[in-house]
């Protein structure tokens, strides 16, 4: 993975601040800056879950006019835009999967994930290249089943009761791949924002 | 439930995955603001908000952001670029030679008609990938000329993926037999040619070498003037150094 987009978003959210303040005065530039600073993560992330690229130009356009016209309940002094902004573009990735496969079960929840509020007082540099190389490397410990999960609940909103089903497994037992990787990645984490 | 119960639910409440009787616990505990749960679920996002950086990377098409700004006003699209008024040009086009052509024959115009639609389609194209290199943001810009007692003067443009482009004014047309020839020149090392071009009437010329540029390694962009077909290496003054 090129590290351009990480050192692009590194050190940004002092930065964030400012651009939210200019957003909730609807200056149309301000839109620009910020398609600048997160368009491309946000089109890698939804990309990876709808592996279509018409739909995925559809989408990211979707999250940035969401993010433009909700942006007056964002709270610029405390919030991060970077991680709110990407728990937008999953979540309408994510919405669109549902979608095309019948599965509706709790769209409204997702989009309650989103909601401005939730990214107040959020780490800062919660982007930067430290802590996602951190995860990474706790990605790479997981095992295969671990990492499955991990991915089907992240890319594809699935339950732990619609994971058993996708996987054939016993519930009981993707509940552990699951609490055991989760403990993974919180350990490491943990350690990157204390270090 | 206890928080040490919830505990292994706050990040598949992050997702917004969480199910029953899990999620209606946790949210009762979040309302309340119990205070272990809500730093729980913050941490929780702030894991989750990493997770979205693992991806690989994959570049948007450079229109979505013209797109997306469009939308709401902040760039409208280049009308010399537009297939709308390309179309409507070749339109023109066709019409004026069907009107005024009369002593040619058909296939004549026909000809020419198909030289001109193909001209336009090719400066239409050339346009919109100069214009996707400007629109990166990791395009690095620098100007030459400035200050200079004699012209030409402009601007290099290098993308790392997409390659280099120059735009240059107050650079007359190359004499007959003589061409402009751009280079590449690398820290510490010989001129790499990046390719041929000629300015118009009004001294205007735009110049894109596509192809990856190791923008760290590259110490400037040149063009000298050159024999039609060009040179291996420099043989004449540089008329144009634009230092990276």
């Amino acid at each position: 993975m090129t590290l351009l987009p990480l050192l692009l978003a590194a050190g940004l959210s002092e930065g964030d601040r400012e651009l939210a303040e200019r957003l909730q005065r609807r200056e149309p530039e301000a839109l620009a800056e910020l398609y600048d600073r997160y368009g491309r993560l946000a089109y890698a992330l939804i990309y990876r879950i709808v592996r279509d690229t018409g739909a995925a130009e559809d989408l990211v356009q979707e999250t940035f006019l969401r993010v433009w016209n909700r942006a007056q309940g964002f709270d610029a002094g405390k919030g991060s835009l970077g991680p709110w902004l990407l728990a937008v573009a999953r979540n309408r990735a994510i919405d669109y999967l549902r979608s095309t496969s019948g599965r509706l079960r709790n769209a409204l929840e997702l989009e309650e994930t989103e909601h401005p509020s939730h990214f107040l007082d959020l780490e800062k540099q919660i982007l930067n290249s430290d802590m996602v190389r951190r995860v990474k490397g706790a990605f790479a410990r997981l095992s295969e089943n671990q990492r499955a999960v991990i991915e089907l609940a992240y890319f594809e909103g699935l339950s732990q009761t619609e994971m058993a089903e996708r996987m054939g497994q016993p519930l009981g037992t993707v509940k552990t791949w699951v609490r055991t990787a989760l403990q993974i990645l919180r350990d490491e984490l943990g350690a990157a924002v204390s270090a | 439930m206890s928080c040490d119960e919830l505990r292994d639910g706050y990040e598949l409440y992050a997702l917004g995955v969480l199910e029953d009787p899990e999620r209606s616990e946790l949210r009762e505990h979040l309302g309340r603001g119990c205070e272990v749960c809500v730093a729980g679920v913050k941490r929780a996002r702030e894991a989750m908000a990493v997770l979205a950086e693992t991806v690989p990377p994959v570049a948007p098409p450079p229109r979505l952001r013209r797109r997306i700004l469009a939308s709401v006003g902040v760039e409208r699209s280049r009308w010399w670029v537009t297939p709308m008024w390309v179309g409507i040009s070749l339109s023109c086009l066709v019409a004026a030679f069907y009107y005024a052509g009369r002593e040619h024959s058909l296939g004549i115009q026909m000809a020419r008609v198909q030289t001109q639609s193909r001209q336009l389609l090719e400066e239409a194209a050339r346009l919109n990938e100069a214009l996707a290199l400007l629109n990166q943001p990791e395009t690095k810009q620098v100007t030459f000329g400035e200050g200079a007692p004699k012209p030409p003067r402009g601007r290099v443009f290098v993308n790392p993926r997409q390659g280099v482009l120059l735009l240059a004014s107050n650079l007359p047309p190359a004499p007959p037999g003589k061409i402009y020839e751009m280079w590449i020149i690398p820290k510490g090392g010989n001129p790499v040619p990046a390719g041929l071009f000629q300015s118009d009437a009004e001294g205007a010329a735009m110049h894109l070498r596509r192809g990856p540029v190791d923008v760290a390694a590259t110490g400037a962009v040149a063009v000298t003037l050159e024999a039609e077909g060009g040179a291996p290496q420099p043989t004449s003054t540089p008329l144009i150094v634009a230092a990276l």
